[in-house]
């Protein structure tokens, strides 16, 4: 097996060239790529104002996206310090400390009968709020802010039945489930008022 | 005629032994009477002997006494002493000799006084002489006393020798009448038998002598082989009959026995023989003969018989001999050819030997030098070996610089994440503000989709780094078996050094084995050669076993028609039915 030295030499240097190329972008190439995603913000969306839109979080729950409203959502925070909590159903995972606040987090996955997933450092927490309640939601990853159109909102698939159904309040084309954000959190199955006796 | 020979022998020698007997008593007597007379012959000469002894003695004494008395000398005396015993002993003598006759008794009488008268007057003459000298004796002797004396002496002595003369005159007379007589005697008595002996022997001679002539006669013819001899029969009895009856029969057996050799000669071996008695050596030894001639006329028969097939055999075998000589020849031929081939493979092989040899040298060479270019493939693989180490080193270092990349691509894409956020936030925050929230929304939604972007490069990023970690890691794994690869083939090359070592060790012993099969092969040659001549030779005794196995067919032949012959000539003895019948007689007779 003959090795042809002077080629690998030769992509080894052009490897290295491109790296240098990349680290060091003359001020011509920096403008280029600035004008470049300048250009593309600069382009406006299609015939928005007609439609009604509703802005959720997306996120995903096991296999499955769900959404919900931004307007009941009060920010996301990572999954730190989570310390379970006694004597509280299975869905209720124990309580976190978001920005001096003690909330208390729900794994829908367990209310909704989901196959559970491990705990890992990418989980995220929702923290949603309503009158006066805060309420933090377990999603497997945020996959970000988006903006649907009312019309687009179809009422609930045959398929989904139970518990879900009744906090659904839709689903998109893209199978993507939007949840009711008030009607689960004044569910009182999720209100947990329990004493130790 | 019945007495024995001995007998008849005995009555002849006893006549003759009694003539004998008669002649000798008549010559003993007559030898006896002719004896006596001459006893007194020699007597009468006796006494004349001792008469002159006498006369000579008395002599001597008067010589003595007469020197003695002329001399006065002792000496003289001599004679007289001598003479005086003498003359005694001569008187004493004749008295003895004399006594059958009376006269010359008388007369010995009458001379003793005389001699001793003499002595007497001799003995006085001395003693004068002695006492009273010559003159004395002298006159003594002029008596005449002694003379006298002497002279009567004398006389009567010649009477004496008178008278004895005359006695021996008829002695000598009576003496030869009595030899005639005996010899007459003896003569007349010997005629008388010779005449009886003379007889005596002609009658026995003729009695014994002429039959054994005529049985010595027959016994000549016999030895000479003529057995036809005819002897008259005779009734005697004594030993000549017998010998003369038992030459007869042994003639008769003699005669018995020709016949049976006559017959045995004729071949007629049927012949019955019975032996005189036990003794008879001649008709066992016939027997035997017989016996043993037809045992061997049957084993020469078989013999024969033997000899015919043994021939037919001898034929048979000559004529294999004979083509197997010949095949031998071909054989020969086809050896000699085929070690001529060997020989020139021989010689291809030494020269190829020779050549392996050389080539083998020279390959010897080219493992030196194998082996030398073996020992700089180690070395270059050595170096190669630390080389590969370096290149390990610098993978595992770009390795751990990846792993550092890799830590710098998690941070920011924790960074990303926090950024989505972050965005996240922003967007509920804008959404909050409402209307006025607007343009800040649209922020928060460049700022996801930069961590959106930073995220996707993070995980390429990361991606590659797998890729990188993936190569490196197959690039260690690469340098590992290299290096493995490196040192096997420091083993491989350690082993071919091996290898080329006994491969020019190979070919070291391959040359020199080459060279012995060079010398093998020349040995090989000259063998070749051996056998070649050896071959000739086989080819020669071949040829001469062909020629000796044709003599043999020839003589084979001949013994065929030997055979022959001997079968016709055994033909001709007649041989009883069987063998046991002689075997039986043999064994009665104790041969």
């Amino acid at each position: 097996m003959a090795v042809d030295w002077p080629a690998v030499h030769h992509r080894l240097e052009a490897a290295r060239a491109a790296v240098e190329r990349l680290l060091s972008l003359s001020e011509q190439d920096k403008k280029f790529l600035l004008k470049a995603r300048a250009t593309s913000l600069a382009v406006l969306p299609r015939s928005e104002a007609a439609e009604e839109y509703l802005e959720i979080i997306e996120f995903q729950l096991a296999s499955e996206t769900y959404g919900i409203e931004l307007r009941h959502a009060g920010e996301v925070s990572l999954l730190k310090e989570l310390t379970p909590v006694p004597c509280t159903p299975a869905f209720v995972l124990g309580i976190i400390n978001v920005h001096g606040r003690v909330l208390s987090v729900v794994d829908l996955k367990r209310f909704f009968d989901l196959p559970n997933n491990a705990l890992t450092d990418l989980n995220r927490v929702i923290v949603v709020r309503k009158d006066g309640m805060e309420l933090g939601i377990l999603a497997d990853t945020i996959h970000g802010v988006r903006r649907i159109p009312q019309r687009e909102l179809q009422p609930s698939l045959p398929t989904l039945t139970g518990i879900r159904a009744e906090y659904l309040k839709g689903v998109t084309a893209e199978r993507l489930i939007v949840l009711d954000a008030n009607k689960l959190l004044s569910d009182p199955k999720i209100v947990v008022r329990e004493e130790l006796k | 005629m019945t007495s024995s020979i001995g007998a008849k022998i005995g009555s002849g020698f006893g006549l003759a032994l009694a003539i004998l007997i008669v002649i000798g008593a008549v010559s003993y007597s007559s030898t006896a009477k002719f004896m006596d007379s001459a006893g007194w012959v020699a007597h009468t000469y006796e006494i004349l002997d001792n008469v002159a002894g006498f006369l000579s003695a008395m002599k001597d004494a008067e010589t003595g006494q007469r020197g003695y008395v002329i001399t006065g000398q002792d000496r003289y005396l001599e004679p007289y002493r001598n003479a005086a015993a003498a003359a005694g002993q001569n008187l004493e003598n004749l008295r003895r000799l004399t006594a059958d006759n009376p006269v010359q008794q008388r007369r010995l009488d009458a001379l003793a006084p005389l001699v001793a008268s003499k002595f007497a007057e001799l003995q006085e003459t001395i003693a004068l002489r002695r006492d009273k000298g010559f003159e004395a004796a002298a006159k003594m002797v002029l008596t005449d006393r002694g003379k006298e004396a002497m002279d009567q002496i004398r006389q009567l002595s010649g009477e004496m020798q008178e008278e004895e003369n005359r006695l021996l005159k008829e002695r000598t007379q009576e003496e030869k009448e009595r030899a005639q007589g005996t010899k007459s005697t003896i003569i007349f008595g010997s005629l008388i038998a010779l005449i009886f002996v003379m007889a005596a022997g002609f009658a026995i001679t003729r009695n014994i002598a002429t039959p054994l002539k005529e049985v010595s006669q027959a016994a000549q013819r016999i030895a000479a082989g003529d057995l036809l001899v005819d002897l008259p029969a005779t009734n005697r009895r004594d030993e000549v009959g017998v010998l003369t009856q038992m030459f007869l029969r042994m003639t008769q057996s003699l005669k018995q026995m020709s016949e049976v050799a006559k017959q045995i000669a004729k071949g007629d071996l049927t012949v019955e023989l019975v032996p005189q008695s036990e003794k008879d050596v001649l008709g066992n030894a016939f027997l035997a003969m017989v016996g043993d001639l037809r045992k061997a006329m049957r084993e020469i028969g078989e013999g024969v018989d033997v000899l015919g097939s043994s021939t037919s055999e001898i034929l048979a075998t000559t004529k294999q001999v004979t083509t197997g000589a010949a095949e031998t020849a071909t054989s020969v031929t086809e050896t000699t050819t085929t070690v001529e081939e060997v020989k020139q493979t021989a010689v291809v092989s030494s020269q190829k030997a020779k050549r392996v040899s050389e080539s083998a040298q020279n390959v010897a060479q080219i493992a030196q030098a194998g082996r030398k270019s073996v020992d700089g493939t180690i070395e270059e693989i050595t170096r190669m070996r630390s080389q590969m180490d370096l290149i390990a080193e610098s993978i595992v270092r770009l390795s751990e610089q990846s792993q550092a990349i890799g830590e710098i691509v998690a941070t920011v894409n924790d960074l990303a994440d926090q950024s989505n956020l972050l965005a996240v936030n922003a967007a509920i925050e804008a959404a909050k503000a409402g209307e006025q929230g607007k343009g800040f929304a649209v922020v928060a939604q460049e700022v996801r989709s930069l961590a959106e972007q930073s995220k996707k490069a993070t995980v390429q990023v990361r991606t590659i780094l797998g890729d990188i970690q993936k190569a490196t890691n197959g690039a260690v794994l690469a340098t590992e078996q290299g290096a493995k690869a490196v040192e096997a083939g420091v083993k491989q090359a350690t082993q071919s050094g091996d290898s080329v070592k006994a491969l020019a060790e190979s070919v070291t012993e391959a040359s020199q084995a080459a060279t012995q099969i060079a010398a093998s092969s020349q040995q090989q040659l000259l063998g070749m050669d051996q056998v070649a001549s050896a071959m000739e030779n086989i080819k020669i005794a071949t040829t001469q076993n062909i020629a000796g196995a044709q003599q043999s067919e020839a003589a084979a032949q001949n013994l065929q028609e030997l055979g022959h012959k001997l079968k016709h000539l055994v033909g001709h003895y007649k041989l009883p039915a069987s063998e046991s019948k002689p075997l039986a007689m043999r064994a009665a007779t104790g041969t």
